[in-house]
Order: C-alpha cells, then structure tokens, then sequence
C-alpha cells in the first residue's frame, strides 16, 4: 500500500462531497446534510465504543448539551454562535465526565444501561425546565455569521457540517494511532492486563467519554442555528440508537466503515420513502439480515494492517468484553 | 487493495445518490393538468393514529374537490410527505415536499416538528396551512408563509377558565402529556385560572405511552380538585377519564381539544364518559353538512370514526382549494396574498378569516359535554 | 392510610406486569447474555393477538366467562409464545458467535420488524379492546380494590409460581440453571442446549404475552407502540431486583412499581421517571449486582 493509492479514494469521495450540492436537490441536499450530522456524532460515539469498548446508549444526552448550551446562549443571551462552541465544548466535557465516572466499576451490560438512564434523564430535564422551553423546546435560534456573511441557507449549512465532519474524522482517525488510542484498544481487550501495562484505566475512560461527548456537543451546536429550532423530541432513546446503530453497522472502531454506516442509516429509511408504512419494517429486517450475514460490520476496522490477518482481527473483536461466555458458546458449538 | 475497491463503491454510491437525487426531482411533480399539493403529517410513529385521520379527512377532501370539477380546471394531487413529529424527520420531509415544488402545504400536527418544517417552506415561500399545531409559538415567529386554521392555545385556556370560574370551580388540577401542545395549553390555562381568581392545586404530567396512571388519579383524589383539566392527546385522555371515575375522583373534568374524538368515549367507556367536558372548535353535530361529513368519513374508512383533527384537515383542503380559484393562478405570491384575504370562509365548524398574524380573527372555542354518548354544546 | 393501602394495590398491578416482562428480560440474559430489546413488542404481540381472538369469539360482553378469557390466555401465550421460539431460531441462534453488539443490534431490527408489522397488520389507531373487566370491588380502609385487580395478582402469581417450580422441580429447569452456569459443561454432559434456549424464549414470550393480554382487558386499549416503554421499565426492574436472577425480576418489578407511585406522590407526575431513573443509577453503582444478583467475578 503506497500512500498515493490509499489517499487518492478519499480525494474521489471529498471530491463527491464537494460538488454534491449541485448535483441534488434542496430534498438531497438535506439528506446529505443529516448524512453529515451522523458521520460526526457516529465518529464521536466510536471513539467510546469502537475504540474504548464502553457501550453507550444515551449518545444523543452529549448531542442535546451542545444543541441546548448554543441554543440557549444565543436566544437568551444573545451571543455569538462561535463564542458559544467553546462553552458547550467545556460543558459536555463536563458532562461526559459526570456521566462516565460512575460508571467505571461496572460491566459493559450495566454500563449501557447506566448510560440509557443518563440519557433519559438528560431528555426528561430538557422537558421539565423552564430554561430549555420545556416540551415545545427553543426556536427562533438565530443564524451564526462569518464576519458580515450570514449563514443562511442550506447550501452554506452543508459546507459548515461538511468541514465539522472531516475535522473529526481527521481527529479521531488521528486519535484512534495515537499512544491514547492504543492505551483504549488494550483496556478494551483486556483491562486488567492493560492496567497491570501502567495504562490509567480511569482516566482513560474518562477521556474517552469527554472526547466523544466533545464531538456529539459540537454536531448538537451546529444542529441547533441548522435548524433553528430543537425540542426534545430529536433527544430520544431512538436517536441514541440510530447512532450506534451507524457505529456498528458500519464496524466498530473502523472510521471509513464508521462514514458507511452513518450514510446508511440515514439514506435507507429515505430510500424507502415511498413505501411508506413499510419502511421501517424492511429497515428492521434488513438490520436483522446484516448482522446475520456480516456481523462485524461493513467495514470491519484493521488495527495493523502489515501484522493481523482479517480473520485474527474479528476474533479479537468478538473477544470484547465478554471473552468467557464466547469461548463457552465456541466450545458448545464446536 | 479491498480498501481501495470499497472506497471507490462508496464514492460511485454516493455519486449514484446524488444522481437519483436529480432524478427525483422530476418524479412526483405534477404534471400539467395536476397542481400538487404538499401533506406534512406523521404518518408512522407515536403519533400515527392522528396522522392517518388527517391524511383520511384531506383525501376526502381532495376527491371532493375533483369530482366536483377541480380548481382552475385542474385537478388537485397530495404528496404526502412523513413528518413523524419529529424536528430532524420533519425538516427533511419538508425538503422533500420543497424539491417536488409543491404549490403549497397542508399539514402540522406536532407544534414541536412544525416549528422547524414552517421555516423551511417560509424559505421556499411556499404557503402552509396547518389544521392542528396551535402552539402560540408558531405565529410568534412572524412568517407570512404560514396559516393557522386551528384556535389558538391562549384562547383555549381562557375559554376552560371562563368555563371553570362560571361552575364555581376555584381548585383546579391542571394535567398535560409533555407534549409541546399540551404542556402550552396546560401552561396558559394556570396563567388564565389564576387570573380569574382559582388555584392551581396540582400541575402535573403524564407520560402518554403508559397507561397506568393510577398514582397520579389516587394521589388528586387527596387533593379534592373542583376539576380538572387534562390538555393531552385523547388515547391518554380517555383512560384518565375512566381511571378518575373509577377512583371516584370529585369534580368536573375537562379535557382539550387533542381529546375531542369519538375515540375518547370509546376507550373511557360511555358511562365513564357521560359528563365529560371538552374545550373545541365545535364541529360534526351542530353545522349543516358536518353530520354528512361524519356519515361519509366512516363509510370510506371502514367505519372508522373521525379523529380530533380530520374536520380541521378537511377543511384547509378546502380553504386552499376556495384561495387557489380567488388567487386564479398557482402563483406562491398569489396564493398568499388569496389566503391572507380569506373573509369568512364557511367551513365545517369555523367560518374562517385570517387577522394580521395569519391566524383565526375570532376565537371559536366552546365547551362541550358528553351526554348520552354524544358531544352536547355545554351551557 | 387509605392513599397508603390505595397505592399499594394500584402499585402491585403495574409491578405484577413489570415482573412478568422483567421475567424475559431476565431469563434470557441468565441463559445466552443477550439484552432482547424486542421483548417488550412481544408483551404487544400478546395484547394484539389476545385482541383478535377475543373479537373473534364475539367479546365479553357474550357472557363467555371466565373460563373462555382464560383459554384466550393461555392461547394467546402459546401463539406468542412460538413466535419468541420463532425469532430466537432465525434472528438470534445464528449469532450466539457473534459479537455482543452485533446481537443487540440485530434485536433493535427485530423491535422495528414486530413495531411495524403490528402496526400493518392492526392499524396505527388505538383498538379498544373487545373485553372490558369489573370494576366491582372491596373496600378496604377507604379504598378500593376490585376483584379485577385481585384476579390479576392472583394469576400472575401463579405463573410466577409456576415458573419457580418449572426452574426448580423439572429436568427441563435443571438444564436451564445448568446452562445458565455452564455452557461447555452442559454440551458435554449431553444436553441438547439450542432446545434449552428455545424454551427458555417461549417462557418469556408467553410470560410478556400474558402480561399483554391482561393488560390490555385490565386498560382497555391497545396499539402498536405500547411495548416500548413498557418494555424499557421491565428492563429497569430487572435490573433493580439483579439481571438474571429470577426472584430478583419479580421484586424488582414490584418495587420499581412502588418507587413510581411515591415517585409521583413526593416529586409529581412530571419527575416521576427522572427518579425511577436516578434511582436505577444508583443502586447500579452502588450494588451493581442489583438486589438479589448473584456476585459475579467477572473479568472487566
């Protein structure tokens, strides 16, 4: 693999990207733009799950404080759109730490459950509190400017989330070699031994939480000028799982398949549009049917390429979290 | 090298998108004798049951206008487009709608998912009236796109409140089902009750996917409301009302539009419904051609009673219909200003004319009573 | 004392049905680890299929009785019940291998599949349901319990019961316990495990299936998104009362139950699940093992 025939793909597909919103229609456009949206929260939630094996189901808890935080500042206090970034950064820090430290004792089953109370509790707030508008939620969030040109239509939308999307990409794909992301992959695969290697499981879990609540605040602040208005209703457990569902759908820790799936998830069921009732019945069967057939994604991550062979990686994949009871159903099956 | 082979799917896929993208926008849109006509509604999800009534009404209404010989000599044509009251799906399904060049939009059910979708089509300016979302934070946002056929929230409390205060009612339950809608209403009827000199004894919420609410009823029965008023969605409203009665909870009970639906007396059961209260645009049994509405809808659908919101749908169908022959063009700016100018438009329950903020000049909420099975107009 | 005795009883329905579904929940996860988000759209499927049956014997008001709603129960468990055996052998079988996710995932396409079917099948609209029981009861310091309630206590302790002793006193639940402690050891010892899990998804179905039904004649309506949360709260209390421990899902049931109710008294209607939530945070991280759980050493 020279670098030349690695890059040269990922120009075609930036390249797509980059004209795409003259090829389609503001209905397309918008779809691409969601796409967009996922690619960014997808990335984030892979940095917990795919890369530091934490299952998280209350994802979209992260998307709802940076939507609010920005949506907040900007109608109440009337600030600028980029001044409230670095607050709803700090906050879901804040929060991702919050919500990962408790659960640092628990096994990965708890874990997720732990998660998905966090993130109802995050949504009912949302509701309840006079701040956050309560059910209707806040509208009328002004569109962000760059010096005198306003931020306005679709168009420029597309291009903002586009440039959000390849920054995290870029950032975890950076994170996922870094010594932080193989510190996450050895206490994925084996935490006592990582720990026993000097690795600082706590403060690694941690890290992993507040980086993939960071990316899911920002695509939140980016949603809320987008669409100008939020309600808790974009919050809800069935978010939080779309945006698993990307991570693993398109395989977890890998980013291009991470980019696939989150492109999946949101054109599929628009695809289907027309058959109305029927689409999130064939959407649900179709789920069923891939991880019969190619459970570990569509993408599977490769961790070495010059070292393990395809085959090894699964199985280390597989392996995660709850070797015992997998090497049991191997032997029972055998 | 499978890297390599895989990105390049990815590209052509994204590439093929893009193409069935343009593809898709001839597809769908009318052809010369059609004008077509956009449906934002949720028609899967939580809130489907509501969604397919209104989609029911405007394809009754819409069949009625072209069997009757169209409009401008053309015929009308829905595309219905899947909001399922949700802000994201509801912005890309107004998008969609956008990109077929819809004429314009009924539809708007969930104030929350036609907060976002009405900006969209104000961006498109394309006029949209919605029969059922009456949050007052919809006109608030100062749109000239957008119509609102249904009584607004502030007016609906008031007219409980009147109603509340007129029956001696001081101590009032307030209950709501964390909907924006409902949580609205629930809102302006505490401001509106306070006003008038009662005290809001409980404000409470329901969550409107469970049914047993029987903490909840035990634990008003310990306050000894003089009524209570549930501002919620009809599924939820007709087991409150039965759950109160069978708990024997003292006091009237009223409930918000959302519940005026056969359907509430149906789930309560007719004995736990007799007496119910009900704030509404009155509809069905007291205009001239309403009950014929009500015969026909069943007949069509299987003997399917009307929802809360199928006489409002039928009739914004009609009030597009009334405003496209005064406009005489489909022209956006045409059908706007012919909107804008509605003057005492007859329709099924409402005479509909538009004030400075596009919404009904008169409020025509009343309160109705449940008797022998049927909706009374209360004194 | 009459809101205390009140709440009490109105709490041991709603913790009745918690249980029955939390049982799924908890049987399955013992046996192959696996959360089945589409159990609550099993407890759907009960209430649907209880539903047709009931309107295809002409409802209650025929004078059928009691014995004729009972064989609609038990009917409706055993349809459900195979159709949990159904979704086990195409859906979840082929997975056992797999990793965990990918499981969890594929039950999340099962609930969309069984949401929307239903929704095809019956409609989006709410179906009152055909039966609609007594509410004729006793009083009791003020308040009042109907004999619907007692019945519905008093059946869904029997199957309680009888799924104690089905675990405790059979071969079948011998294999269940031993397969729950052991996989390897249990191919070897000659068990035929895929029939064991088989089973134990019928039990759960049918178990949700009941509570279905019974919840459906006890509200009175039905639709298709009704398993969800229902589904989600079982979830909760199976935890509560220690995943995988079967007297634990009934108490936890009970209990979250309960903690709704005081949750509504104390913090009112609108914070109600914030505190079941919280709650469920707490003793997760305090007693992760939930209540009645065993103490597991398991490798992080």
């Amino acid at each position: 693999m020279n670098g030349y025939r690695k890059k040269l793909p990922v120009v075609l597909l930036l390249l797509v990207a980059a004209i795409l919103p003259f090829l389609a229609n503001n209905y397309w456009l918008d779809v691409a733009t969601l796409a967009l949206f996922y690619i960014v929260l997808a990335q984030g939630l892979n940095v917990v799950v795919g890369f530091a094996g934490l299952l998280d189901l209350g994802y979209a808890a992260f998307f709802a404080v940076g939507a609010y935080t920005t949506g907040i500042l900007m109608t109440v206090y009337g600030w600028s759109f980029w001044l409230t970034l670095p607050v709803s950064i700090a906050l879901a820090a804040v929060v991702g730490v919050i919500i990962g430290a408790p659960t640092l004792r628990l096994r990965s089953d708890y874990l997720a459950i732990v998660t998905l109370g966090f993130g109802e509790i995050i949504r009912l707030l949302a509701i309840n509190l006079s701040i956050t508008g309560s059910a209707s939620g806040i509208y009328g969030i002004p569109r962000p400017s760059i010096g005198s040109y306003v931020l306005a239509g679709q168009l420029d939308f597309y291009y903002l989330i586009l440039v959000i999307a390849i920054l995290a990409v870029l950032a975890v794909k950076r994170l996922g070699t870094s010594r932080i992301g193989r510190a996450w992959m050895y206490i994925r695969e084996d935490e006592d031994a990582a720990e026993a290697m000097g690795i600082n499981r706590i403060n690694m879990k941690l890290l992993a939480y507040s980086i993939g609540a960071v990316i899911g605040s920002l695509a939140g602040s980016v949603f809320a000028v987008k669409m100008s208005a939020i309600a808790p209703l974009s919050f809800s457990f069935t978010q939080s799982i779309m945006i698993l569902l990307a991570v693993v759908l398109g395989g977890l820790g890998s980013i291009p398949g991470v980019v696939l799936g989150a492109v999946l998830v949101i054109t599929l069921p628009e695809l289907l549009r027309s058959v109305e009732d029927w689409r999130y019945l064939i959407f649900g069967i179709a789920l069923v049917a891939m991880m019969l057939f190619r459970p570990q994604g569509l993408w599977p991550a490769r961790y070495d390429a010059g070292q393990a062979a395809s085959g090894e990686t699964e199985a280390a994949l597989s392996g995660r979290g709850d070797d015992d009871v997998n090497v049991d159903a191997e032997k029972c099956n055998a | 090298m499978k890297k390599w082979g895989s990105v390049v799917v990815a590209a052509l896929l994204s590439l093929s998108l893009a193409v069935a993208g343009c593809a898709n926008q001839g597809q769908g849109a009318a052809d010369a004798n059609e004008i077509l006509v956009g449906v934002l509604l949720p028609v899967t999800g939580n809130n489907a049951t509501d969604g397919k009534d209104m989609q029911n009404a405007i394809e009754m209404a819409v069949k009625k206008v072209n069997d009757s010989g169209g409009v401008l000599g053309k015929k009308l044509k829905i595309e219905v487009a899947d909001d399922g009251c949700d802000p994201q799906m509801a912005t890309t399904a107004a998008n969609k709608l956008v990109s077929q060049n819809v004429v314009a939009v009924v539809g708007g059910y969930c104030s929350g998912a036609t907060l976002p979708s009405s900006g969209v089509f104000k961006n498109a300016n394309i006029p949209m009236i919605v029969p059922a979302a009456n949050s007052a934070k919809l006109p608030a946002q100062g749109y000239d796109t957008l119509f609102l056929i249904n009584g607004l929230t502030p007016d609906q409390a008031q007219t409980a409140a009147d109603y509340m205060a007129a029956n001696q009612a001081k101590k009032v339950a307030l209950i709501h089902d964390n909907s924006a809608y409902a949580k609205d209403l629930a809102d302006f009827a505490k401001a509106a009750v306070e006003k008038s000199g009662g005290t809001v004894i409980a404000y409470e919420a329901i969550n409107p996917e469970e049914k047993d609410f029987s903490a909840l009823v035990t634990k008003l029965k310990g306050l000894q409301p003089d009524a209570t008023y549930f501002t919620g969605y009809y599924a939820a409203g007709g087991l409150l009302v039965k759950q109160f009665k069978q708990k024997a909870v003292p006091g009237l009970f009223l409930v918000g539009d959302g519940s005026f639906s056969e359907d509430v007396i149906k789930i309560a059961g007719a004995d736990n419904a007799e007496g119910l209260l009900i704030t509404a645009t009155p509809t069905a049994e007291f205009i001239e051609g309403a009950e014929a509405f009500t015969t026909e809808y069943k007949q069509t659908y299987n003997n399917l009673a009307p929802g809360p919101f199928s006489a409002l749908s039928y009739n914004a169908v009609n009030l597009l219909a009334d405003a496209l022959k005064r406009a005489n063009s489909t022209e956006r700016d045409a059908i706007k200003k012919a909107l804008k100018e509605t003057k005492d438009f007859q329709a099924l329950g409402q005479t509909i004319s538009f004030n400075a903020q596009n919404t009904l000049d008169t409020s025509n909420f009343a309160v109705l009573k449940v008797t022998g099975g049927k909706f009374i107009l209360a004194k | 004392m009459e809101i205390l005795v009140q709440t009490l009883a109105d709490g041991l329905v709603i913790g009745a049905f918690y249980s029955l579904i939390a049982l799924g929940y908890t049987m399955v996860f013992g046996i192959i680890k696996l959360l089945n988000f589409a159990h609550g759209d099993l407890y759907m499927l009960g209430a649907f299929v209880g539903y047709s049956l009931l309107s295809m014997i002409g409802g209650g008001d025929s004078g059928m009785g009691l014995f004729g709603i009972l064989v609609v129960l038990l009917l409706t468990m055993v349809i459900v019940g195979i159709a949990g055996m159904g979704i086990e052998r195409i859906a979840y079988r082929p997975l056992l291998l797999a990793p965990r996710l990918s499981i969890l995932i594929t039950a999340i396409g099962v609930s969309l599949f069984l949401e929307n079917g239903a929704m095809i099948a019956w409609g989006a609209q709410y179906q009152v349901y055909p039966l609609q029981l007594s509410h004729a009861g006793i009083n009791l310091f003020g308040a009042t319990i109907t004999y619907t309630q007692i019945g519905l206590v008093l059946i869904s302790a029997l199957l309680m019961l009888g799924l104690h002793l089905f675990i405790n006193r059979t071969l079948y639940g011998k294999a269940m316990r031993a397969i729950a402690h052991d996989q390897t050891a249990c191919q070897l010892m000659g068990i035929n495990v895929h029939k064991v899990i088989g089973l134990t998804f019928f039990i759960g179905a049918s178990l949700a299936a009941g509570a279905g039904t019974m919840a459906g004649a006890y509200y009175g309506t039905v639709n298709f998104m009704m398993g969800f949360i229902i589904g989600l709260k079982a979830f909760t209390a199976a935890v509560l009362g220690g995943i995988g421990s079967i007297p634990g899902a009934m108490l936890g049931g009970l209990l979250l139950g309960l903690m709704e109710t005081a949750g509504t008294f104390v913090f009112g209607g609108s914070w109600k699940d914030v505190v079941a939530f919280s709650l469920l945070i707490l003793i997760l991280v305090l007693k992760p093992t939930g209540i009645m759980g065993e103490k597991v050493t398991e490798r992080m």
